[in-house]
């Protein structure tokens, strides 16, 4: 019974990981690279929302729209300033370039906010009961959020005009950008659509976790590992391996000290890997 | 300000730390390896010297194993720690390529990480070990911090010079074949994944050295200083020295060491203002590091140069 309840939450972590990993998997897919300052984003908006919630007394939802702005603003104009003018240096400079921007934007996170712990004037969660089992209402809103973005996200990809295209620039983009598609307009929409949902997932950390400016950092870890451990499949794969490796962590706390709960992300990760060096998708990048 | 300080600890710690870079700077530039975990080498060998030298747990102390062995010991107990961690990680990776061992290995980093915190029985967890056996003591008149940054200097230029005579050796060249076109280099009979892990388990020992020498600089090993953020500090200084040369990797680490100890160093009014100092240089390191990155300077001026 105590390993279901495990079990449940692992659900809701691995909600908020999929949340967190589908922006990242999107750049990864569409510029080629693992956007380490991708969790930067996620700081940028769970501290916004903080600011605008708390400091200015605005109620959440105003506030959450303008923190998921400040992200997609950000996000949009480091991929325009810094990662635009490389990108034909190849992924392993973008990646090591995203170190340097990852510390920039934790650097000036720590300047404006500060070291502490501080959390949303919101009412904390209540509990309800099935069966014996607890869930949360900020469970459930994660789950509602993760399955709304995921369809969205799939529904945009697969109907409208910039989202074949930004399926057509992940596939092959001198093809794409020989068919006529505006690589620059693409990749910009990517890095606008990508920072948002970042945005999203602050969002939803600041509300499940409390916030200190350390954890940008900590939440790039467990994105790193969903992302590698999807490969470059398709959005499902990204659902598969978030819900993996959530119930993984949470279920793994039954058996093992609860300190060795971020470990385990990375076990799965490494175990995967060797036997299939691309992931769970399978599939190779060219 | 202590200028004479200051200088003393750039060139004991950035001697150490350009150990790290150089092996760093044979993996990456040379081998075509991205290794973003090399904290955890250095660590083995910070902790294994310290197990090694250190004496029976007793007290509060929550750690098992203190041999209590001579300082030698454990040093050479240190580089055999790494390159048996760089077997360990290395065997099963290596066959990735590109992000993918970078994540592994900045996986394995973490993995340590975490067990070195949680684990209280290696080396006492969260808190660390302190009072390491620390060898070198005055000699005569010559006080003992000018004697070690001699020793980290040293080791600096053995670790330069053993590198450098590899790479100019027909290996070095074999390796540069692999780097450029694998398959041509595979047709003509060069192993990529033998030379590749050769050259992973070769770079691990003088990080494993460097470690011990951290340790024993520190006189502590914990966690905490064994952090993610090292592994990013010696990639920055090897991205800021430009890659493929000795000198640049020696230069960069340097001028980042020398960068963040004059900001440390610096005298502040209150907490919050060191604080910000901090977060600050963050700010200047990520700034530094792009711009380098994108305009590729160093790589300028060395084409500048040979045109002469």
């Amino acid at each position: 019974m105590l390993l279901l309840q495990y079990i449940v939450s692992g659900v809701a972590t691995g909600c908020f990981l999929i949340l967190a990993t589908i922006g990242f998997s999107l750049t990864r897919h569409v510029e080629g690279f693992l956007n380490i300052a991708h969790a930067q984003l996620l700081g940028v908006s769970a501290f916004s929302t903080w600011w605008i919630n708390v400091v200015l007394g605005w109620p959440l939802i105003p506030s959450a729209i303008i923190g998921i702005f400040c992200a997609a603003l950000i996000g949009l104009v480091i991929g325009r300033v810094v990662y635009e003018p490389i990108r034909s240096a190849g992924p392993a400079i973008l990646l090591i370039s995203s170190v340097g921007v990852a510390h920039i934007l934790g650097g000036l996170i720590d300047t404006a906010i500060g070291t502490g712990i501080r959390t949303l004037n919101i009412d904390i969660a209540t509990s309800y009961r099935f069966w014996g089992i607890r869930i949360t209402d900020h469970q459930l809103l994660v789950v509602a959020l993760a399955v709304i973005a995921s369809a969205s996200l799939s529904l945009f990809l697969a109907k409208s005009r910039t989202g074949l295209a930004i399926r057509a620039m992940a596939v092959n983009p001198s093809l794409a950008a020989s068919r006529g598609v505006d690589v620059k307009r693409t990749s910009r929409a990517t890095w606008l659509l990508s920072s948002s949902l970042a945005g999203l997932a602050g969002v939803v950390l600041a509300i499940i976790a409390t916030l200190s400016t350390e954890i940008a950092f900590e939440q790039i870890l467990q994105i790193l590992a969903v992302a590698i451990l999807a490969g470059l499949g398709s959005l499902f794969t990204v659902i598969w391996s978030g819900l993996i490796i959530g119930i993984a962590m949470d279920a793994s706390v039954f058996w093992i000290p609860a300190g060795y709960r971020p470990l385990i992300a990375f076990g799965v990760v490494i175990i995967v890997l060797v036997f299939r060096p691309d992931g769970l998708s399978g599939r190779r990048s060219s | 300000m202590n200028w004479l300080q200051v200088i003393l600890t750039v060139v004991t710690i950035g001697s150490i730390f350009s150990v790290v870079t150089l092996a760093l700077n044979l993996q990456y530039a040379r081998g075509g390896m991205i290794n973003f975990g090399v904290v955890a080498y250095f660590a083995a060998g910070a902790y294994i010297y310290a197990i090694f030298t250190h004496p029976a747990p007793e007290g509060l102390d929550q750690y098992i194993i203190g041999l209590d062995w001579p300082w030698w010991a454990g040093f050479i107990a240190a580089g055999i720690a790494s390159l048996l961690f760089a077997v360990l990680t290395g065997w099963p990776t290596l066959r990735l390529r590109g992000e993918y061992l970078a994540v592994t290995t900045f996986a394995f980093a973490e993995v340590l990480y975490s067990f070195l915190l949680n684990e209280r029985r290696i080396g006492n967890g969260a808190v660390g070990l302190s009072n390491i056996e620390r060898p070198i003591r005055d000699w005569g008149t010559i006080d003992e911090k000018y004697i070690f940054a001699i020793v980290a200097v040293a080791l600096m230029f053995l670790t330069a010079w053993i590198f450098r005579k590899l790479l100019n050796s027909p290996y070095g060249r074999a390796l540069d074949a692999i780097r450029d076109d694998e398959g041509a280099a595979q047709a003509i009979g060069k192993s990529a994944k033998r030379m590749r892990l050769q050259v992973f388990l070769l770079s691990a020992i003088p990080i494993g050295f460097a470690g011990a020498l951290y340790a024993m600089y520190m006189t502590l090993v914990s966690p905490r200083l064994f952090t993610a953020e090292v592994s990013f500090i010696v990639w920055i200084a090897l991205v800021l020295g430009g890659e493929r040369t000795i000198w640049g990797a020696m230069a960069g680490t340097f001028g980042l060491i020398l960068l963040e100890e004059v900001i440390t160093s610096l005298p502040f009014e209150s907490v919050s203002a060191a604080q910000n100092a901090a977060a600050m240089n963050h700010v200047v390191t990520g700034l530094l590091f792009i711009a380098v990155l994108r305009w590729q300077p160093f790589e300028w001026i060395s084409k500048k140069l040979e045109k002469k």
